[in-house]
C-alpha cells in the first residue's frame, strides 16, 4: 500500500541508522511548520519531533509491527499531540482535543507514549541518584553487555565473586529508586 | 521478600539467553509455582527493560542531533537592502551567544565542583603566609620552588606511600616530607582512578626502609566506629577525630565511608585509622553543602590493589609486617608514633 514507507520500516527495523536519519530529514520540516505556526519555537519542534520519531522507532521494532498509515500521518498526529499537551501544560493555551484528521488507535498510541515517557524519566531519576562506581557498573553489564570479569577486572576487584556481590547489591539500589520514583509519577 | 543474589544471576542470565534447558524447565516451574517469586521476577525484567530502552533512546537521540544538523530549513527571504542590517544582526547575536556560552560553561562547572570538592589545596592561596616565613625558610639549603599542589600521604610498606589520586594526577614531580625525614622525591607506580587512589615510590632506594607500626585492616569499619585523621592541610601536621557515619560514601559508593571528621584542602591522601590504630581507610573529599561530611575510600580498596596490581616487592612486604598494634596505648602515645609516617605530598608542575 505504501510501498515507499514500507521500505523504510524494513531497513529500520534492520536498524540502518541511514534510513533513519534520511527519514528524520524528510519529515523534520513538516513538524517545524506545524509547531512554529502554533506559537512554538524551532528548539521545541526538535524535541517533539524527535520524541515523536522516538515512539515509532520503538513501534517498528515491536516483533507484530504492522504499518496502518503513512510513516507521515503518524508522525503528523502524534507530534500535534504532544505539542497539544505541552502547550496546556505551559497553561498558556487550553485547546480541547480537536477532531482533526488522524489514524485509527491515536488514543492508545498517546497512553502509550505517556506511559514510556514516565518510565524513562523515572529511570533517568534512578540513575543520576546511584552515583559511581554503582552506575558504571550497571551500565557495562546490562547495557554494554560486558561479562562480570571483565568489570571485576574493570573495578579492580579481587575477583568476579566480590564484582557480582557489588552488582547485585547496587542493582538493589537501582530497583528501590527506579520503583519509588515509577510510584510518585 | 526480595529475589537472592543467586536468583538474580539466574534471571539475568536468562535475559542473555545462557541458560541450559535444565535450567530453564527450572525457572519456568518456579514462575509457575511461587507467585511471590514471580512477581519479583517481573520487576526485575522491567527495570532491565527499561535500563535497555534508557541506552537506546539516547543512542536514539544522538542519532537525531547529527540528522538534525543536516536539516535545511526553507531559509527566510531577506530583501537585499537589509542583508547588511542582517548580516549584523546575526553577527551581534552569534557574539552574544558564545559570551553567554562561555558564562554558562564557567557556572556550571563551578557548580559541579561544589558538590564534590577534592581536598588537594592550592598552594596558591597561602603564598601570602608562607612569604612571611619565607626570610627564614631561605636560609635552610636544599630549596625548592613552592609546590602547586599538596595533600597527604602515608607510609604503606618500606620504601612505599599510599595517597589520593586527585593529588598526584597532574603531577610532574612529587616530594612527600615530614619533620622526621625531611624532603624525599617520590614516583607514581600505580593508580586507581575509580578508587581515587595513588601508590607512589620512594626513588632512592635507601631511603625510608622502615616498616609502619600499623596494619591495613582487612575488614570494613562498622557504623559509629571511633575514627581519626592525621593531615596536612598547613604546614604543620593536624589531627583529626570523628566517626564512621555511614558505611557508603558520596552518593553511596559502596567503596568508602562517610566520616565526621573535620578535614580541610590538604587533607586528601590522609590516613584514616581507628580506635586500635589500624588504618581502614584513605580521606579523599568531603561534600561541600553539608559541614561535617567527609569521604574516605575503605582500607580493603587498597588491600585489593596491593594484592592484585602491584609488583612483587609491595606486595611481599605487605605480608611480612604484621606487628602487632598497641592497642592499650593511649591515642595521644598513639599518634605520637604515628605521625612519623605520616607525609606532606608536595606536587610540582612546571
Amino acid at each position: 500500500m505504501y510501498y515507499f514507507d514500507e521500505l523504510i520500516v524494513t531497513e529500520i527495523r534492520n536498524k540502518n541508522e541511514v534510513a533513519l536519519k534520511e527519514l528524520y530529514k524528510t519529515h523534520f520540516p513538516m513538524a517545524a511548520h506545524l509547531i512554529c505556526s502554533n506559537s512554538g519555537t524551532e528548539q521545541e519542534a526538535r524535541d517533539i519531533y524527535q520524541e515523536a520519531m522516538i515512539a515509532f522507532y520503538e513501534n517498528v521494532q515491536r516483533p507484530g509491527f504492522v504499518l496502518t498509515c503513512k510513516i507521515k500521518t503518524y508522525l503528523y498526529a502524534v507530534c500535534w499531540r504532544l505539542w497539544l499537551k505541552r502547550l496546556s501544560e505551559k497553561k498558556r493555551h487550553h485547546y480541547g482535543i480537536d477532531n482533526m484528521e488522524t489514524f485509527p488507535g491515536i488514543e492508545e498510541e498517546m497512553q502509550d507514549i505517556q506511559e514510556k515517557e514516565n518510565n524513562y524519566t523515572a529511570m533517568t531519576r534512578a540513575m543520576e541518584g546511584l552515583g559511581e562506581p554503582c552506575l558504571g557498573l550497571i551500565k557495562d553489564y546490562y547495557m554494554a553487555d560486558m561479562s562480570m570479569e571483565m568489570i571485576s577486572q574493570k573495578y579492580n576487584y579481587t575477583n568476579a565473586d566480590n564484582a557480582k556481590n557489588q552488582k547485585y547489591k547496587c542493582l538493589q539500589r537501582l530497583k528501590k529508586l527506579f520503583f519509588k520514583e515509577h510510584n510518585e509519577s | 521478600m526480595s529475589l537472592t543474589r543467586e536468583d538474580i544471576e539466574i534471571l539475568d542470565r536468562s535475559l542473555k539467553g545462557e541458560l541450559t534447558s535444565e535450567e530453564v524447565e527450572r525457572l519456568n516451574d518456579r514462575m509457575k509455582t511461587d507467585e511471590n517469586f514471580r512477581n519479583e521476577a517481573e520487576r526485575h525484567f522491567i527495570l532491565v527493560k527499561e535500563l535497555k530502552r534508557h541506552d537506546n533512546r539516547r543512542h536514539l537521540r544522538s542519532i537525531f542531533n547529527e540528522a538534525h544538523a543536516e536539516v535545511s530549513l526553507p531559509a527566510k527571504t531577506i530583501s537585499s537592502r537589509n542583508t547588511w542590517a542582517f548580516a549584523a544582526i546575526a553577527a551581534s547575536i552569534a557574539i552574544v551567544s558564545v559570551v553567554t556560552t562561555f558564562f554558562v560553561t564557567r557556572s556550571w562547572n563551578s557548580e559541579q565542583t561544589s558538590m564534590y570538592l577534592d581536598l588537594s589545596r592550592k598552594v596558591d592561596r597561602i603564598n601570602k603566609s608562607q612569604n612571611i616565613i619565607l626570610k627564614d625558610i631561605q636560609q635552610e639549603k636544599n630549596k625548592k620552588a613552592p609546590g602547586t599542589f599538596a595533600g597527604t600521604g602515608f607510609l604503606i610498606s618500606p620504601g612505599y606511600i599510599s595517597t589520593s589520586y586527585h593529588v598526584v594526577k597532574v603531577a610532574d614531580s612529587i616530594y612527600i616530607e615530614n619533620e622526621k625525614f625531611g624532603s624525599i622525591k617520590t614516583s607514581i607506580v600505580y593508580t586507581d582512578v575509580t578508587n581515587d587512589v595513588a601508590i607512589l615510590k620512594i626513588e632512592n632506594e635507601n631511603d625510608l626502609i622502615i616498616t609502619p607500626p600499623y596494619t591495613i585492616s582487612s575488614k570494613e569499619g562498622s557504623l559509629a566506629e571511633e575514627v581519626f585523621t592525621l593531615g596536612y592541610p598547613r604546614e604543620d601536621v593536624v589531627f583529626g577525630a570523628g566517626n564512621i557515619s555511614a558505611v557508603t560514601g558520596y552518593k553511596g559508593n559502596p567503596n568508602a565511608y562517610q566520616v565526621s571528621v573535620p578535614v580541610n584542602p590538604g587533607n586528601s591522601g590522609g590516613p584514616l585509622f581507628n580506635n586500635k590504630g589500624d588504618l581502614i581507610g584513605i580521606i579523599s573529599g568531603k561534600q561541600t553543602e553539608t559541614s561535617g561530611v567527609a569521604f574516605a575510600t575503605k582500607s580493603t580498596i587498597l588491600l585489593g590493589l596491593l594484592s592484585e596490581q602491584s609488583p612483587d616487592s609491595i606486595r611481599q612486604s605487605i605480608t611480612k609486617f604484621r606487628m602487632t598494634t598497641q592497642s592499650t596505648s593511649s591515642r595521644v602515645q598513639q599518634v605520637k608514633q604515628w605521625h612519623d609516617y605520616v607525609f606532606m605530598v608536595k606536587v610540582f608542575k612546571n
